[in-house]
């Protein structure tokens, strides 16, 4: 496959196919290192008290939360949203990237698509717990309870479990049929023994067999062309939750793809900030490249001004509607008593990715790292601004009221930080963080050796 | 490769056909029927947005791709060059829109508004109307001329720094497009039911026209194969295409499903009062809408054979064509018309048949000016080494 | 199972392993199966394999997905337990539509996966032969099977006139066969 010489190579230092497994797989062997283990540690310890604090919402009931009459919703559901938004960016980016040829996704889709897995098992949880009683979980299933009633799937909340539970199976497929190629690597390297059983079992028996490959790449395809529509629903019905009501400030049309490019443009954030610091720590900065994540910035700068787009919008549509309460419904959010929220909101997510434009910034990883913690910031407060605001002050005066999180609250939003972040130094301890097969497909056409090599062709 | 496009005498003499076809039919239309001012006035806001969508849906899709440098699409890169170029074309058909404003925006009739387009009056009325028309379509025009000249200037010359202009003009360009399409679909659409909002509707409109303007590139692309020329397009470009057709059919009908749904399920009277209308005046067209611009394409574009068959793509793509010509109409005529006065008869056949082949004229005659693949484009090779997944 | 014969030959770059087996089905001698690291751009048509029917398998299981759901959901709201939802009728199809949707998509996704696990005999504690453990690493493998078409000696030959490194014969041995 030709390419142009004028495109930066994708991996760079002009790597062979034995380089390429030999680099990816080193973080692997050997004794981890203390960074590892205080990471690891420091994520255990943020889980257990996460796990207090679920303990005391069960134990004590959901009135350990800061809910009120009112507010309904707080922090667990901003949490919810915000979770299930990062986790868009794995998907999208090994579903959609494919679908457009993106070459560049083979470097970054395997860790995206772990953090979308271990993002949505944290989102999960939210709505769980929100439950008050666990148990209560159990009737979300389309089962006919005690007295033969059936769920209504006429709720978006239930369009909900069916959306999120569907796009956690398939993001889960995808990510295994991937990487069982790579299995298979580190099994044909380890030395006989344990680890080597542990491997071959995972690895599915991969042979790497050329009537096995024509039909792994025909099953990633049609995969990616059903999870592209997948990713775009999810978030779609995340959304509908609140859109489907009569909540100034939560029924407006644009919600959908608004979400989604939101969630994208969190998503990428996510990936980004853990990208950065992953390159550095695991030596991989040949795969994972600046151009790597000028790409990015340049998704997030794409998906960052259709969220701003969105935000003027929804406010020029509050004033042309000549409604009242949806006027007030956005003067109350800018001027109201969480003005607050909502200029984070705006600063973060409408002015900061804007600095991606200049190519300067675009290319430098510690201005990408911060723009990325801010965009992280920003997109929670959009959940919050969101749901809080649009709740605290609704058509009846008398009962406004306000809403602060206790500690139970942040409790879980820390456990959820230490989950996420327990399985992502898991998975980096035990899986190869590149898809390594992938990256070797493209190193003949992007590889910076033989681009040189066809450039000189060329002359 | 290199062919040069001649428009020759013969195909001008089908072109003029077709317009005399048109102009028969309009004029028949007109005494076959009785055809109101408003009727009037709403045929010609839908075929001048018509064809302003095929050339800025047309002149999106090359600056889209210039900045995500792309490399497949430059083998078909001059069809929707010559498009968009045709933006002005366009405009001169929609601008007259303003002398029938009273005809089709209710808000225009100052002396009796209700509360709520009083509060409105700021931002719709006349002048201010029109100056805004004029900023989209001059701001369009403008950027896109600057993109098909560079685009044209880099065949003579191979610097790479003419790409680069390219990709600037083109940045401007998308960010300029960006809150445009959502304002002046708001404009021209959107407050034909003034007291209705929704905030999708820009993007919806959009989204409609991306679709329309692939469609219509293929059937170009397809006519200019059938005489001839672009014999370098193989199954793979032919394949990618039919891909978009297909991918942004689905992304239409998930558009037209959100707005649809959210306000179904919150039945606001406010507004649901626009769906209302459809679907009690105009139930059949409301139905047959989704189903050619989505279930149709849908269906016949799903397997891989399909979309690597010329004549196959073609006849979607008319039927897309169709279908989105029925959106527009449902967009417009029930609150411009309403559903006793309006009927798809010979006049609105006629009239759009006029508007589409005049456009269609002078693409052509932007495709004879230069070569049909751009020369020393950095990504051309490209095009022509690159294999579907099976 | 036990006694078959497999004459395997290397190569370390795909463009040679591409042109080799040009050179050996010239020779008409039939190749087993190859091994390569990552998916080789166009070794399927030259190997002259089928393409692969698991979109077919995706698009049926999907529709499938779609139907049950929808009905399922038509049979709870209108026959099993009617509820009217916001006055609106109890077969309301648009909000049947999400659950539908991901119902097609979760039935099409299980299936492929599923799909391509048996078609391809693999899965978890599935047996397979790996002929050399290089192959998931740098190595391309041309394995040639020993029948009354080709002997060792001649599969050795052909492989060695092609310009194969590390010529080996194997023979597996397997617990089950």
């Amino acid at each position: 496959m030709y390419v142009s010489p004028i495109r930066e190579p994708l991996v760079t230092g002009a790597k062979s196919y034995k380089q390429v497994t030999d680099d990816i797989t080193k973080p692997m062997e050997g004794k981890p290192g203390k960074l590892w283990y205080a990471g690891l540690a420091t994520a255990l310890l943020a889980l257990a008290f996460g796990g207090y604090a679920i303990f005391v919402t069960v134990w004590d009931g959901i009135g350990s939360w800061g809910l009120n009459r009112t507010i309904g919703w707080g922090w667990g559901i901003t949490n919810f949203v915000w979770w299930v938004g990062i986790g868009h960016a794995g998907t999208f980016i090994s579903a959609i990237l494919l679908l457009f040829r993106q070459k560049w996704r083979t470097s970054i889709n395997r860790s995206a698509e772990a953090m979308t897995i271990f993002a949505v098992m944290c989102a999960g949880l939210f709505p769980l717990l929100h439950m008050g009683r666990l148990p209560l979980g159990f009737f979300v299933f389309p089962y006919p309870n005690t007295r033969d009633l059936w769920v209504n799937f006429n709720s978006p909340l239930l369009w909900d479990v069916f959306a999120i539970s569907t796009y956690f199976t398939v993001s889960l497929l995808f990510w295994y049929m991937g990487l069982i190629p790579d299995i298979g690597s580190i099994r044909d390297r380890l030395k006989d023994g344990i680890k080597k059983k542990i491997y071959a079992a995972l690895s599915f028996g991969w042979t790497g067999s050329a009537r096995h490959w024509a039909r792994h790449e025909s099953m990633s395809l049609i995969l990616a062309g059903l999870a592209a529509p997948l990713v775009l629903s999810v978030h779609s019905i995340v959304s509908m939750d609140f859109a489907t009501s009569v909540i100034p400030g939560w029924h407006t049309t644009i919600f959908p793809p608004y979400f989604v490019a939101g969630a994208v443009f969190s998503g990428f954030a996510m990936v980004l900030t853990l990208m950065i610091i992953t390159r550095k720590a695991l030596h991989l900065e040949n795969y994972i490249t600046v151009g790597h994540v000028e790409s990015m910035n340049k998704v997030i700068i794409a998906t960052g001004s259709i969220v701003g787009i969105a935000y003027l919008t929804e406010l020029f549509m509050a004033w042309y509607s000549g409604v009242v309460y949806e006027r007030y419904a956005f003067v109350n959010r800018a001027f109201g008593p969480y003005w607050w929220a909502y200029w984070i909101m705006m600063t973060c997510n409408v002015i900061t990715p804007q600095l991606f434009w200049f190519k300067k910034i675009r290319r430098s990883l510690v201005a990408t790292f911060i723009i990325s913690i801010f965009v992280n910031i920003g997109m929670w407060f959009e959940r919050f601004v969101i749901i809080v605001t649009s709740l605290h002050r609704d058509f009846l005066p008398s009962s406004w009221s306000m809403y602060s999180p206790t500690w139970v609250e942040v409790g879980v939003y820390i456990g959820t930080f230490g989950l996420f972040f327990t399985m992502f130094f898991l998975f980096i301890r035990f899986f190869p963080v590149v898809a390594i097969a992938e990256v070797k497909s493209v190193l003949k056409s992007s590889g910076e050796k033989f681009i040189k090599k066809g450039a000189q062709h060329e002359k | 490769m290199d062919k040069q496009f001649v428009f020759s005498k013969k195909m001008m003499m089908v072109i003029l056909l077709f317009i005399i076809v048109g102009v028969l039919l309009t004029i028949t239309g007109l005494f076959v029927s009785h055809v109101e001012a408003n009727r009037l006035w709403a045929n010609i806001l839908l075929n001048g947005f018509l064809i302003v969508g095929l050339s800025l849906g047309a002149a999106f899709f090359v600056a889209v791709h210039i900045i995500a440098e792309s490399g497949w699409q430059t083998s078909i890169q001059r069809i929707p060059e010559a498009m968009g170029s045709k933006i002005w074309l366009g405009a001169i058909m929609i601008i007259p829109i303003l002398f029938g404003a009273h005809h089709l925006y209710h808000w225009s009739h100052t002396e009796h508004l209700d509360h709520v387009l009083q509060l409105k009056q700021p931002y719709l009325n006349l002048s201010f109307f029109a100056a805004r028309m004029l900023i989209y379509l001059g701001g369009w025009t403008f950027l896109f001329y600057k993109i098909r000249q560079v685009s044209l200037m880099s065949d003579q010359n191979p610097d790479i720094a003419l790409f680069n202009r390219l990709r600037l003009f083109s940045g401007i360009f998308i960010v300029f497009f960006a809150i445009t399409s959502s304002t002046s679909a708001w404009d021209w659409l959107m407050s034909i039911d003034a007291h209705w909002f929704s905030t999708l509707y820009g993007w919806y409109t959009f989204i409609g026209m991306f679709v329309n303007a692939i469609a219509v590139i293929i059937i170009f692309l397809v006519i200019l194969q059938k005489l001839g020329y672009m014999s370098h397009v193989n199954d793979e470009h032919l394949h990618d295409l039919g891909k978009y057709l297909f991918g942004f059919s689905i992304f239409w009908a998930y558009l037209w499903i959100s707005q649809y749904l959210l306000i179904w399920y919150s039945n606001i009277p406010e507004e649901t009062a626009y769906y209302v209308d459809r679907v009690q005046g105009f139930e059949t067209l409301f139905y047959v809408n989704v189903v050619v611009c989505f279930v149709a394409p849908f269906f016949a574009l799903m397997s891989r054979g399909t979309k690597r068959k010329a004549n196959w793509l073609f006849y979607t793509a008319i039927v897309v064509f169709i279908g989105h010509w029925v959106d527009l109409y449902l967009a417009i005529m029930p609150g411009a018309v309403g559903d006793e006065l309006s009927a798809i008869g010979l006049f609105e056949i006629g009239l759009s048949l006029i508007y589409v082949t005049v456009f269609a004229f002078f693409v052509f005659k932007a495709l004879a000016k230069a070569n049909l693949v751009p020369q020393n484009h950095p990504f051309f090779k490209e095009s022509f080494d690159y294999e579907n997944i099976k | 199972m036990k006694n078959n014969k497999f004459i395997t030959g290397m190569f370390f770059d795909d463009k040679d392993l591409i042109e080799a087996i040009e050179k050996i089905q010239e020779k008409g001698v039939f190749i087993f199966d190859v091994r390569t690291p990552f998916p080789v751009h166009g070794l399927d048509d030259i190997l002259k394999y089928k393409r692969s029917r698991l979109p077919r398998l995706g698009f049926v299981a999907g529709v499938l997905g779609a139907i049950c759901a929808f009905l399922f959901q038509a049979w709870v709201f209108t026959e099993a337990w009617p509820i009217n939802f916001g006055g609106k009728p109890l077969l309301s199809v648009p909000s049947f539509i999400p659950v539908t949707f991901e119902m097609a998509v979760l039935f099409a996704a299980i299936s492929l996966v599923f799909g391509f696990l048996i078609k391809s005999g693999i899965g978890p504690g599935a047996e397979t032969i790996i002929f050399d453990e290089r192959t998931t690493d740098d190595a391309f493998l041309v394995v040639i099977k020993e029948d009354e078409n080709i002997e060792v000696k001649r599969a050795e030959e052909v492989l060695r006139e092609v310009g194969a490194e590390d010529i080996k014969l194997v023979i597996p041995m397997l617990k089950k066969s």
